[in-house]
């Protein structure tokens, strides 16, 4: 696999993001295979931030912790992250007059790194055009520095900039054609040479993980959304508010969480599908709710978009630490959902079916992801609109079933599957209290032991039936998906985020050919194990990565199985897995 | 007063439920109870066209004593799940009804965002200052120097002065009633339900397990309707002075304050206007080209 990186690090609000946006965007344009990846601290302005891009003509989608490239906007960059250049690399700052340290000076000239000042006050004074149009400059730079054509970046300004006027574009014209000039002037710094691009990326998106998610619930015929801020879940309520005049949804900015969780219990009881997102603290508070849903049986779906915690812990940072929580949240015992979305992929495409299971079982769903996620950008094939189904399982809304229906079918407990009937407030039939008591079949509080045994065996046997129609975890190789099981040298397993790495680690040169098979759970509770049984027990030797100090998904898969997994692959800084970090973590095991 | 037991097809036994009720004799639900069957019997909306919706508390215990839909959920929070219900099908006239533990404490919070966010539901406020599904403590609302369950030498709080709190919030809908008084609750709760955004309707409500110091009698013999002294309804500094008033001697109920220029929430959503249908029924596969286009 052909892989470069470019990385801009600098101050939040300096223009690092603008950088990348249009960097990644016009190279994707360009035919490349772009992923976007960006840090940043719990602050508005001033705090360090970087974007990465790494690039390649096959499908990307993970960093590597070391780039080609990396511009530095201020001088905390090249004190922070100077050793995020790879050896041979390029390093560009305009931070005047620096001169490195000793040991840093030696560090460049041992790793054979190029430092290049370039005076970007002078320039843009003699540009004379504002500040911020050094942003653009700079992107140029980069641009030539990777042999991209002009045209094709002055076409993106001009579309970027459009609605700021000809003044405005002609004057940031003005510092790409400086730029060009500028680097062609650079003799001794060589071009980056890029893979030869595939005209397949040109028409893909290049869009983060909460907007492909948002357009997954647009989608899935989701009407209602109510949210409260909470970083990583915001991006996705800020989307969906976003195109809310396109989509006709109705968006509802609660006042805290149980708000949120409650508003899209009661639209989901009058029959809209309806969501709410957070992130680990709000949905702490969401869990009476999500218990409350479990016994009216009412369909609900909670995105959980996870960060380091306890606590506060590392807001804007990623992890997979809310595994256990989604399986063990709420009080009481009762049947649920929990799904892993990994990529821009499933993100749109597991949304549907998030409401799909949520109506059919007549459950709470916790569909979890995590800031890696819902803040990468993605290069992705554009959503193929014809695959989502729409099952709504057992509700009733044709009018010659409302007539015969009885207020005790609501919450029958002789149904077989333990799903029973399910009509909306409004049609005219039966009434039903939607009943957060112990009810009997039509909502009557009933403390009866008879009764109470009745109810909770019927809820429960839809954790069964619920579990039957679920799919086993998805098998890769180096090549893809792959439907048939076969015996491997080495079995990872894992769910999230990191199946992104991991499958970007697997088509690295040297282990593309090796006995390497990927086991990823996109349903995560109920788990099913039968699969990893079969897989584990041929294989050599199997492997845990995730995103976390426990290996939660370990622990559930003992819990279900009794199996344990001996090596794992675990981290919890905050930080994503790196193709290079998790290829040099495998690779002592194969 | 004369009330029709049978209305556009929708009669009393409609909403009768063959469970009993279990509310101590002489509770204020019963009144309560009877008013909102019969408001909706008059206003001819039957069972299924209507949700009733119930916090958790005595009053909630309402839940499956009346026949029509009903949803009884979590303590504190009936007003955004009611809310929730009304936004996704505006169609279907939403009551909620709650305790003075429920709304001044866990879920207070909800009920101040209600107010601001002018949901168009009904609030009714079973208001016996006390918890008495727990068994008698002071809530927030309960008179300080009462010895309660969890309180016996009185609470060591202020009282919460409820009404001046929400008359603080720019209300555009308060009544208060008395559950000795069905025939005004009845005429409470309709214009209530009429009103273009949030009604909160506080009922005083006696609880004669529970609450020695405001019992039916001592409401009974100071509560008046400001209808009798021309009370105008639109004039805002004239009803709050009216519900912040000394009760020691008088109790002023009826329509407080209703104010109908204000839109309510879901007016006020702008990619709802002019649409005929609700959220219920555009559940369906959406396309999504459009959205594409931005990321291509």
């Amino acid at each position: 696999m052909n892989r470069i990186s470019i990385k801009v690090t600098g101050a939040q609000g300096q223009g690092v993001n603008s950088v990348g946006e249009i960097c990644g965007m016009g190279l994707k344009r360009s035919g490349y295979c772009v992923f976007g990846y960006r840090e940043y601290m719990s602050l508005i302005k001033g705090g360090h931030s970087s974007y990465q891009l790494d690039i390649s003509d096959e499908r990307i989608e993970s960093s590597e912790s070391r780039s080609d490239v990396v511009l530095h906007f201020n001088h905390h960059g090249l004190k922070k992250n100077l050793r995020d250049v790879k050896d041979g690399g390029i390093i560009l700052h305009q931070t005047p007059m620096w001169e490195f340290p000793e040991e840093d000076e030696k560090w460049l000239t041992d790793h054979n790194v190029k430092a290049l000042y370039i005076p970007m006050e002078d320039i843009i004074k003699e540009l004379d055009v504002p500040n911020i149009l050094g942003n653009i400059y700079l992107t140029s730079f980069v641009w030539a520095l990777l042999n991209q054509s002009v045209d094709d970046l002055k076409n993106l300004v001009r579309e970027q900039f459009a609605h700021k006027g000809e003044n405005i574009i002609n004057m940031n014209f003005k510092c790409i054609d400086a730029a060009i000039e500028y680097f062609a002037a650079q003799s001794d710094l060589n071009l980056v040479s890029l893979p030869k691009p595939d005209p397949k990326w040109k028409d893909a998106l290049y869009i983060t993980g909460s907007a492909a998610q948002g357009m997954g619930v647009v989608h899935a015929g989701c009407r209602v959304f109510v949210s409260y801020p909470m970083t990583p879940a915001s991006p996705l309520l800020t989307y969906i508010s976003k195109t809310q005049n396109q989509t006709g949804i109705v968006v509802k900015q609660a006042e805290d969480e149980i708000t949120a969780a409650q508003m899209m219990s009661g639209s989901m009881l009058m029959g809209a599908r309806a969501m709410t997102a957070t992130s680990g603290g709000g949905f702490d508070l969401m869990t009476e709710t999500v218990s409350m849903n479990a016994l009216i049986e009412n369909p609900a779906v909670f995105a959980l978009a996870q960060r380091p915690g306890p606590s506060t812990g590392l807001p804007t940072w990623t992890a997979q630490g809310d595994l256990l929580l989604s399986v063990g949240s709420a009080h009481g015992e009762f049947p649920r959902l929990v799904i892993g979305l990994s990529n821009s992929q499933d993100a749109f495409d597991l949304m549907p079916e998030a409401f799909n299971f949520a109506e059919e079982f007549q459950i709470p769903v916790i569909v979890l992801t995590d800031k890696h996620i819902a803040e990468g950008l993605y290069t992705q094939q554009q959503y193929d609109q014809n695959s989502a189904e729409l099952r709504r399982g057992k509700l009733i809304t044709d009018t010659s079933k409302l007539k015969v229906v009885q207020s005790t079918d609501r919450y029958d407990p002789s149904v077989k599957d333990g799903v029973s009937s399910r009509w909306l407030p409004g049609t005219e039939a039966a009434v039903f209290a939607s009943q957060g008591d112990e009810h009997d079949a039509k909502g009557t509080v009933n403390e009866s032991s008879e009764n109470a045994i009745e109810q909770m065996e019927k809820r429960m046997r839809k954790a069964q039936s619920l579990k039957d129609s679920l799919p086993e975890p998805v098998l890769f190789n180096s090549d893809g998906v792959i439907s048939k099981d076969e015996k491997f040298d080495l079995l990872i397993v894992g769910w999230g985020s990191t199946k992104s790495a991991v499958l970007d680690v697997l088509k690295s040169d040297d282990l593309k050919d090796k006995s390497i098979g990927y086991l990823h759970w996109q349903y995560l509770w109920p788990i099913k194990t039968d699969r990893f049984e079969k897989l584990s027990s041929s294989a050599k030797k199997v492997v845990l990565v995730e995103q976390n100090y426990q290996g939660q998904l370990g622990m559930l898969i003992k819990m279900e199985c009794g199996k344990d997994i001996d090596h794992k692959i675990l981290k919890y800084d905050g930080r994503p897995f790196f193709s290079d970090e998790l290829y040099s973590r495998i690779l002592p095991l194969i | 007063m004369k009330i029709p037991l049978n209305q556009d097809g929708v009669s009393m036994q409609d909403y009768s439920s063959e469970n009993l009720c279990t509310w101590c004799s002489g509770c204020g639900d019963y009144g309560i109870w009877s008013a909102a069957k019969q408001v909706l019997v008059e206003l001819g909306i039957k069972p299924w066209q209507v949700l009733l919706c119930y916090d958790v508390g005595c009053h909630g215990n309402m839940s499956d004593k009346i026949n029509a839909y009903t949803f009884h959920g979590l303590h504190g929070r009936v007003i955004p799940f009611a809310a929730g219900a009304k936004i996704a099908n505006p169609n279907v006239p939403v009551i909620a009804f709650g305790g003075d533990g429920a709304s001044f404490s866990e879920g207070v919070g909800h009920l101040v965002h209600a107010v601001r966010s002018n949901y168009p539901i009904t609030f009714v406020l079973h208001n016996n200052a006390n918890y008495g599904l727990t068994t008698g403590q002071a809530s927030a609302l309960t008179w300080q120097e009462q010895a309660m369950n969890s309180s016996p030498n009185g609470m060591p709080e202020r009282t919460l002065p409820s009404m001046d709190f929400i008359f603080s919030l720019q209300p555009t809908f308060v009544a208060r009633g008395f559950s000795g008084n069905i025939p005004q609750m009845k005429e409470i709760f309709m214009q209530a339900i009429k009103h273009r955004g949030f009604a909160f309707v506080d009922i005083l409500q006696s609880c004669p397990t529970y609450n020695k110091f405001a019992s039916h009698k001592y409401l009974l013999d100071r509560c008046y309707d400001v209808k009798d002294d021309n009370h105008n309804v639109n004039d805002f500094e004239a009803a709050r002075a009216l519900a912040v008033a000394d009760t020691s001697e008088r109790i002023a109920t009826g329509v407080l304050y209703q104010n109908e220029e204000v839109p309510n929430l879901y007016e006020n959503l702008l990619p709802r206007q002019g649409r005929k249908t609700t959220a219920v029924e555009e559940v369906e596969i959406k396309k999504i080209d459009e959205l594409m286009k931005e990321f291509i």
